[in-house]
């Protein structure tokens, strides 16, 4: 008896949640890194994709009025819960295409694991590790921030201009740390700098004490910190300052966070800087889509990623729609057709003129909120890397390199 | 060797005294409930959030914030004990494992829905470290968090050796038949086991969010090196998981130093040394430093 009514039970269950995705919806999973340690960054990045959602809904629905559902999925930041969580997406869910995952290492293995063996399109609004541009992916994994082959570039420039000449690095030993720290390395001894120490450290530990007092001892005059601020990031500043170690840090777009203000204070990170993707320096479709969010969410569209993931989601919409249908095949095939030029231009909020081009039989091109989005060979996409400074309890952009 | 005692060793043996605090519960489960325990990380962090609520509602220091963290942790220890472990007491121990591991989901889950995911802090901005004899630099919280554990171990001695309830619970460790002929209340013995256990793990948790950062994965991130400490210092023996515990603390920070000019291990494979510990007692000395009870 009791069991007869545990299996009505889940039957039940099983029926309600597959009720829940009735036949007119075309879901779309967001591979996030909800827990972990990325988790300071989400909120405004999943209502940047709900954004999209609701202006693809509002805007008459997608394949012809169907609903557009984004299926949220946590894979904490990490390889192996983002392999488990995209699987289930696919698998279960089973989703048109991902958008997603965060982190660089969590796409890499979702998109290996997951994504390519099983056809899927992925796009990660966020993953800028270079390794990611080698994957033999077959074309299924793309990419909307730049590889870090250019920020780290970059950021060597910011820190000559700086006066900078030696410099400390200390990364987080993941796909996203080592990319960029290899990439921003090369590039300051090639234009006359010296890396005093190099020091990689794991996520996640309560004390970097030693590791730091090595990297202290090496004579660098500010400390390049390449790691996520809720992973290791701000315990790194925050005992590099009561120790006295280093007072001046540079970081990456992982380190620009909040959090990383609300733990240590903004007089402590006055003198340090932060490289981090973003969008071109002057365009209305941004400027209107961040007043749009927050008018719907109260705050946000500051935070870093925001753009990104809203052009992320919106670019998958676009594709599934020029595809006609849900067919994996099809969608990937449509996704450059959409986001590369020549094409009628079409930007964020736009989505009902762009699908009376498409049913028109026009070719559309969609320029984003974080840029113009026109993916190379390897899926990947130049891009704008802005320096930024501590402004009261958040980030001010002072300069724009393209 | 300043810089040895400031960076490696003090700190070292702060992250040895939260190990060891969450060890004692660890071990003791084990002697006593006969199984391990995989939630116990979870109930730290259940502790560190208790009394972040403590700090954000009432606005005092952290430290001062423990007993609510206590209350709360003990609170969750004793409804998972009587929701989930209880039932499953008399079948084989894997089952009371495996139920852990879903109480540990549970919690981790709770506070994500409560507290929401982003990491937190007491208290912000970063203390200068007090600086003795103009060579040793200590921060204020590893004093106290030091001296607490040291405190908390003296008491926890005296329990154990002094009092009834102490006295039964190593005999129900010792040997569980003998101590049911000998007429202990075991159920009463299990709840004291829980609670003690529980509330260090609380203070533990507030320890660690004093140190760093509260975060939801707080308490997992830990787990294993609390096994270790409390396998090295021999399982049921709660005074050998202090031990052991420091030990663990001080041997992954001493680890990195660079003793013979070179550093001994790079400082990103420190979190293998308990690894590494834990898999040579395994091997080499199963019953640990203490002569615990064999699994």
């Amino acid at each position: 008896m009791k069991k007869s009514i545990l299996a009505a039970a889940v039957a039940a269950l099983i029926a309600a949640s597959t009720g829940a995705a009735l036949a007119d919806d075309v879901k779309v999973g967001a591979l996030m890194g909800i827990t972990g340690p990325l988790a300071n960054f989400i909120p405004p990045i999943l209502n940047a994709a709900k954004l999209a959602e609701a202006d693809v809904n509002a805007g008459g629905g997608i394949l012809g009025g169907q609903n557009f559902v984004l299926v949220v999925a946590d894979g904490q930041a990490a390889a192996q819960p983002s392999v488990d969580a995209a699987s289930k997406l696919v698998n279960l869910e089973n989703v048109a295409a991902i958008m997603g995952a965060l982190s660089s290492g969590a796409t890499i293995a979702s998109a290996n694991a997951v994504s390519i063996p099983n056809n899927v399109l992925q796009v990660s609004p966020t993953a800028t590790s270079p390794a990611v541009t080698d994957i033999k992916d077959n074309d299924y994994l793309y990419r909307i921030v730049p590889s870090d082959n250019y920020q780290g570039q970059v950021l060597a420039n910011i820190v000559l201009d700086e006066g900078l000449n030696k410099v400390a690095v200390a990364y987080v030993n993941n796909d996203y740390g080592v990319g960029i720290a290899n990439t921003f390395k090369a590039s300051f001894e090639e234009k006359g700098g010296t890396v005093t120490a190099f020091e990689k450290h794991e996520d996640k530990k309560n004390s970097y004490r030693g590791e730091l007092a090595t990297l202290a001892s090496s004579g660098a005059d500010a400390l390049v910190v390449i790691a996520y601020a809720g992973g290791s990031g701000a315990k790194i500043v925050k005992q590099s300052l009561e120790n006295g170690f280093f007072d001046r840090f540079i970081g990456t777009d992982g380190l620009r966070d909040d959090l990383l203000i609300e733990q240590v204070g903004p007089e402590a990170l006055a003198t340090s800087f932060f490289s981090s993707p973003t969008s071109p320096g002057e365009n209305p479709a941004a400027d209107a889509l961040h007043k749009r969010f927050d008018e719907t969410y109260g705050e946000g569209s500051d935070k870093p990623f925001v753009d990104q993931t809203y052009d992320a989601t919106m670019l998958i919409a676009l594709a599934i729609e020029k595809a006609g249908s849900t067919d994996r095949e099809a969608i990937k095939a449509a996704l450059r057709e959409v986001a590369n030029a020549p094409g009628e231009v079409v930007g964020p909020g736009e989505w009902e003129k762009a699908v009376k081009l498409i049913a028109a039989g026009k070719d559309i091109n969609y320029e984003g909120a974080a840029g113009s989005h026109e993916f190379d060979d390897n899926g990947d996409v130049a891009g704008f890397i802005g320096k930024f400074i501590v402004d009261g309890d958040s980030y001010k952009q002072i300069a724009v390199f393209e | 060797m300043i810089d040895f005692i400031n960076f490696y060793l003090i700190p070292g043996i702060t992250l040895g005294s939260i190990y060891a605090l969450g060890a004692v519960g660890v071990s003791m489960i084990f002697g006593i409930l006969r199984f391990a325990h995989f939630a116990h990380g979870d109930l730290m962090t259940v502790g560190a959030y208790a009394a972040l609520t403590a700090v954000w509602v009432l606005g005092i220091p952290a430290l001062a914030a423990i007993p609510f963290a206590i209350i709360v942790t003990c609170l969750a220890a004793l409804l998972a004990d009587r929701l989930f472990y209880r039932p499953l007491r008399d079948l084989p121990t894997i089952y009371t494992v495996i139920a852990s591991f879903g109480v540990a989901l549970i919690l981790r889950s709770i506070v994500q829905t409560v507290w929401g995911t982003d990491s937190q802090v007491y208290m912000t901005g970063f203390q200068k470290p007090t600086i003795f004899f103009d060579t040793f630099r200590i921060a204020t919280r590893h004093i106290q968090i030091i001296l607490a554990t040291a405190a908390l171990t003296v008491a926890l001695h005296y329990f154990l050796s002094r009092t009834r309830l102490g006295k039964s619970m190593r005999a129900v460790a010792d040997d569980p038949d003998l101590a049911a002929v000998a007429g202990l209340d075991t159920e009463r013995i299990i709840r004291w086991t829980w609670i003690i256990g529980a509330a260090l793990a609380a203070i533990a948790g507030v320890f660690v969010g004093l140190d760093t950062d509260v975060h939801t994965n707080l308490g997992w991130n830990l787990l294993l090196p609390m096994f270790a400490a409390a396998l090295l210092g021999g399982i049921g023996k709660p005074l050998g998981a202090i031990a052991g515990g420091l030990i663990i603390g001080i041997a992954e920070e001493a680890c990195t130093y660079p003793f013979f000019g070179d550093t001994l291990i790079a400082p990103s494979y420190k979190s293998a040394v308990a690894f590494v510990i834990m898999v040579l007692i395994l091997i080499y000395r199963p019953q640990g430093l203490f002569r615990g009870r064999l699994m």
